[in-house]
């Protein structure tokens, strides 16, 4: 019971945590550029303010656009709670695995392309377009860094994996330095980061996921943020328990569950961070460089995946 | 026993009976219901046949020296019951559809002959798979092969429809002489027509028989299946049939070419096969593979629907091939866990693709009943004239995508977990190259998202293209019912996949009892803790149970709020109209960029100026072209040398009648002499 409790509020802290973290980006980004920016609880003003607005829908719509917010949050909120967060496992895992949380990610992004073409603007078919492309390239490198640290750590059961990751030793296996490579890039694709696309712009050149959801208001734009920010926040804790695990708690104590999540607070703002400063320092790339940036993380895995072989 | 035997004599009753009614009754009104309902109470019986034996045992008939030292001999064995299954699950639902789709060819054709060819066919298939010779298996699939291609060219009006009818018929026979090649090894070594034969004495082959045995059998169901670089008939013909037949050869009949595979490998070996024989399972992975990357390429710049869908059963069969690979190459390593991990991967992914295929060539259909169009660049907005086929047609692409909870992700993932389980095969290599043949199956499911979101979006959202889509209606309720129950199926196959596991498992003897269809799948690793786990009935509660709460939450905190309805944001310019929409190939079109290795394409880019004004433009005109390379780089050479070579031996065809008569005296005078020569030694 205490710990389907403990997993029901791991997927709770995710969906409740997730606008602060985009906060702490975004007021990271405005200091690197010596503004002073909005205050860090600002994401949640604005879900909250979107929730009480009225809503404007394009007399083009069918119910595809109306529905794709709510699938949006459904599938990115039900893939929160098969993410072991402080706690080294999750009771969900066995219900569903890594292949399900990213085969959940796919049906959000698979909406909101069909929503974006559904208004009948130029725009909405341009972001589609391009998140057609994103997508179908990252897959690979997706399934091959799963590839990796799944065979590194013998499964893709999310709460083994962790387990195998908190109990494994200091030393890294060298492969894994490799999907940690991939992974730092596919955690920008899937997010919308720079290089890839721009989440603050909404200029024609260059905006990819701005444009999907070009034409939401009210209610559906603020769950659209909102299991966006999910995301972001989902694909962080990823990489924080799988590469940087230490402090995380194998057993149901307060002492333990506290230092777990003190400390992965503090990893996934430093990530976050981090994340944000490399933003700041590079600019938007054109769009078919990016093949290359994502021919580097399926490189980059592909070695890490020969390593492991013949290690 | 004498309950199987009476109920597949009345399957072929059925079928008979609804084949010849059609060609009686030249009243067209009645011709839709006598040849299509018996079509639909025979398909019933036979998936309650299909079922009785894959819990029983198997069926078996046999009608000896049926021709001069032939026997008829029919085998429904589990294997053959999980193919039947499919076949009659899927020929229900389409010949509940074409009652009402055969309108549409009602004023300018004969229904009848269409309802003898439709009935043939699937009773042809079933036989196919139902026969336990080598002699009745060719007769039936060459029935098989004959009908489909009338099929094929029924709107024979069209010249493109014969001509692609025409590459069909070639390849077909290209694939049968390979199958008959392979039969004949088998007899060579035993003497016999006879499947059972070819069975029991299989392990005493030599090896050298046994590779060349399964080598033309692959190549031979490969073309039927349509396999890379085989595949060139598919996109021709599944476009240029009527649409239920079209959902027929997609969903059925080239899983017969996989069935033919399937069922090689397992006569062969009865699995119990050494590493010799894991090139078997590499060669299906290799071909798979580069199947499956292929036809989703060409599937996702293409802008005929019925089109893409061809080139996306090429993908589908590639999927299946990797998974059904995969499952040899265990078992030639005596995985016998894994092997079954595999197999059960890609026979549920070949399930899948018959019900969800099926689903999206009669939604297809659908869209072509109702606007004459195949060209999704005239499509567009028929989700507000067409709600119910545009429902279903989602279904079906949510499935065929692979995104959860419908049944396209279990086989993936199952598929994935096979991939993923690699490591445990004893061999450096093989392991490599199989977690890089993983590259293109991940991105095949990354593309195919790519492909249906342009197929679904372009045809069924945004603002129709053309002044036609007014005044269309949705297609009638026979039609939509039709759909309605594969669609169905993808659902039921997604929520809850033991329901088809358990098919599997005791269709192939893997496990003697049916599973719990509310289990949920567990993978061990090689330190017994768990590798993967999926559960999707309770994933499927927590979607509904995350659904109700931020529904609620919403509705609690956000109060009651209005929605307003007003044009799309136009910039301020104004009067938007289709024009301004994303097309499909400008929706393809970064991915097109990104692989022009492959597609070739190139612009052509023609202006006209005002006079001497080198920035005003009298016209544009912008043309974008992308070439098949399998078309240009291999067919086309081997079509022209042919042409080239018959060419000089039509020299020797002067048409003289004393041309022949030399011809034949030189004959007489070598054949004698031959005689002669023989004789003294």
């Amino acid at each position: 019971m205490a710990e389907i409790l403990v997993g029901i509020i791991q997927g709770l802290v995710i969906i409740l945590l997730s606008p602060l973290i985009t906060g702490i980006m975004r007021k990271t980004k405005a200091r690197t550029q010596k503004r002073m920016g909005a205050r860090l609880l600002q994401p949640y003003y604005d879900i909250l303010k979107l929730i009480k607005k009225d809503e404007v829908i394009s007399d083009q719509s069918s119910w595809i656009f109306r529905i794709c917010p709510w699938v949006n949050f459904v599938a990115l909120a039900a893939a929160a709670f098969f993410i072991p967060l402080f706690l080294t496992y999750s009771p969900f895992g066995l219900a569903g695995d890594l292949l399900l949380v990213i085969g959940l990610f796919a049906l959000a992004r698979f909406f909101t392309m069909l929503a974006s073409l559904d208004v009948a603007s130029s725009f909405g078919g341009l972001g589609s377009s391009r998140e057609m492309m994103y997508s179908a390239l990252l897959e690979p490198a997706l399934f091959l860094t799963i590839f990796i640290v799944a065979l590194t750590y013998g499964g893709t059961n999310l709460s083994t994996l962790v387990t195998e990751v908190s109990s494994a030793t200091l030393l890294p296996h060298p492969q894994l330095i490799f999907a940690a490579i991939a992974m730092f890039v596919l955690v920008l694709g899937e997010t919308g980061r720079l290089p890839f696309d721009n989440p603050s712009t909404h200029l024609e050149l260059t905006m990819v996921h701005e444009a999907m959801i070009l034409e939401y208001s009210g209610k559906s734009l603020a769950l659209i943020e909102w299991s966006q920010a999910i995301k972001l926040l989902i694909l962080l804790v990823l990489v924080v328990n799988i590469f940087v695990p230490w402090g995380i708690s194998s057993s149901i104590t307060i002492p333990a569950l506290g230092i777990g999540f003190v400390s992965l607070f503090a990893k996934i703002s430093i990530l976050a961070i981090f994340i944000a400063y490399f933003e700041s320092s590079i600019a938007k790339w054109r769009l078919f460089r990016i093949p290359d940036l994502v021919a580097v993380a399926i490189a980059s895995s592909m070695i890490g995946i020969i390593l492991y072989y013949i290690k | 026993m004498v309950e199987n035997l009476s109920l597949f004599q009345l399957v072929v009753f059925l079928f008979a009976s609804g084949a010849l009614l059609g060609l009686f009754s030249r009243n067209s009104r009645f011709t839709r219901i006598l040849t299509f309902i018996p079509t639909m109470i025979g398909s019933f019986f036979t998936v309650i046949f299909s079922v009785s034996v894959i819990l029983e045992k198997p069926f078996q008939l046999m009608v000896p020296n049926l021709l001069p030292f032939i026997n008829f001999e029919i085998k429904v064995d589990g294997i053959a019951a999980f193919f039947l299954l499919l076949i009659s699950i899927v020929s229900f639902a389409v010949s509940l559809y074409s009652i009402g789709y055969s309108k549409e060819y009602e004023a300018k054709k004969r229904t009848s002959v269409f309802g003898f060819l439709f009935n043939s066919f699937i009773l042809s298939m079933i036989l196919v798979v139902a026969s336990n010779n080598s002699f009745f298996f060719l007769i039936f699939w060459e029935l098989m092969s004959l009908t489909s291609f009338f099929l094929v060219i029924y709107d024979h009006d069209k010249e493109e429809n014969v001509k692609s009818g025409l590459t069909y018929l070639v390849m077909t026979h290209f694939g049968t002489a390979f199958i008959f090649a392979s039969f004949l090894l088998g007899y060579i070594q035993t003497g016999s027509f006879s499947f059972d034969a070819f069975r029991n004495s299989s392990s005493s082959f030599p090896l050298l028989t046994k590779n060349l045995i399964f080598l033309f059998a692959f190549i031979g169901f490969g073309t039927k299946a349509g396999i890379v670089p085989l595949h060139i008939w598919l996109p021709q013909a599944h476009p240029s049939a009527p649409s239920n037949v079209s959902a027929l050869m997609s969903a059925v009949m080239i899983k017969i070419g996989i069935y033919g595979i399937v069922r090689t490998v397992f006569d062969l070996s009865g699995f119990g096969l050494s590493p010799e024989y894991s090139w078997w399972g590499l060669l299906m992975i290799a071909i798979g593979s580069v199947s499956a990357i292929i036809g989703v390429l060409y599937a996702v710049i293409e802008h005929d629907i019925k089109r893409a869908l061809a080139f996306s059963s090429i993908e589908n069969i590639g999927i299946i091939l990797v998974g059904f690979g995969l499952s040899v190459v265990f078992a030639s390593f005596n995985l016998t866990t894994l092997s079954a991990l595999a197999l059960i991967a890609s026979m549920y992914h070949t399930m899948n693709h018959s019900v969800f295929k099926g689903l999206l060539f009669m939604g297809a259909g659908s869209v072509v009943y109702a606007t004459h169009t195949r060209n999704m660049e005239h499509l567009g907005g028929l989700i507000k004239k067409m709600p119910w086929t545009a429902l279903l047609f989602l279904i079906g692409t949510i499935s065929i995508v692979g995104l959860p909870p419908f049944n396209g992700f279990i086989s993936e993932w199952l598929t994935m977990q096979a991939l993923l389980s690699s490591y445990q095969i004893p061999s450096i290599i093989l392991q490599i190259s199989i977690a890089f043949a993983s590259l293109p199956f991940a991105l095949t499911i990354g593309v195919a998202a790519a492909t249906f979101v342009k197929l679904f979006g372009i045809s069924f959202l945004s603002r129709p293209r053309s002044d036609t889509i007014a005044k269309i209606k949705e297609v009638p309720r026979s039609m939509i019912a039709g759909m309605s129950i594969l669609a169905a199926a993808c659902v039921l196959l997604g929520v809850l996949p033991f329901l088809g596991i358990s098919v599997i498992t005791s269709a192939f003897h893997i496990l003697s009892q049916p599973i719990n269809p509310f289990d949920t799948i567990i993978l061990q690793n090689s330190f017994g803790k768990s590798f993967a786990n999926l559960s999707m009935p309770v994933v499927v509660i927590m979607l509904l149970s995350v659904a109700i709460a931020i529904f609620g939450f919403i509705k609690v905190i956000g109060g009651k709020t209005k929605k307003t309805t007003f044009s799309t944001w136009d910039c301020g310019f104004g009067n938007l109209n289709e024009r301004m929409e994303y097309t499909g190939t400008s929706l393809s079109q970064p991915i097109r960029v990104v692989f022009k290795t492959l597609f070739r394409s190139h612009t052509q880019i023609q202006r006209e100026f005002f006079g001497d004004h080198k920035y005003i433009l009298r016209t544009l005109k912008v043309e974008s072209f992308t070439k098949n390379i399998f078309e240009e780089k291999l067919y086309l050479p081997i079509m022209s040398s042919s042409i080239f070579i018959f060419d000089k031996i039509r020299k020797i065809q002067t048409g003289k009648i004393n041309a022949y008569l030399l011809y034949i005296m030189i004959t007489i005078v070598l054949l004698l002499l031959f005689v002669r020569l023989s004789h003294n030694v």
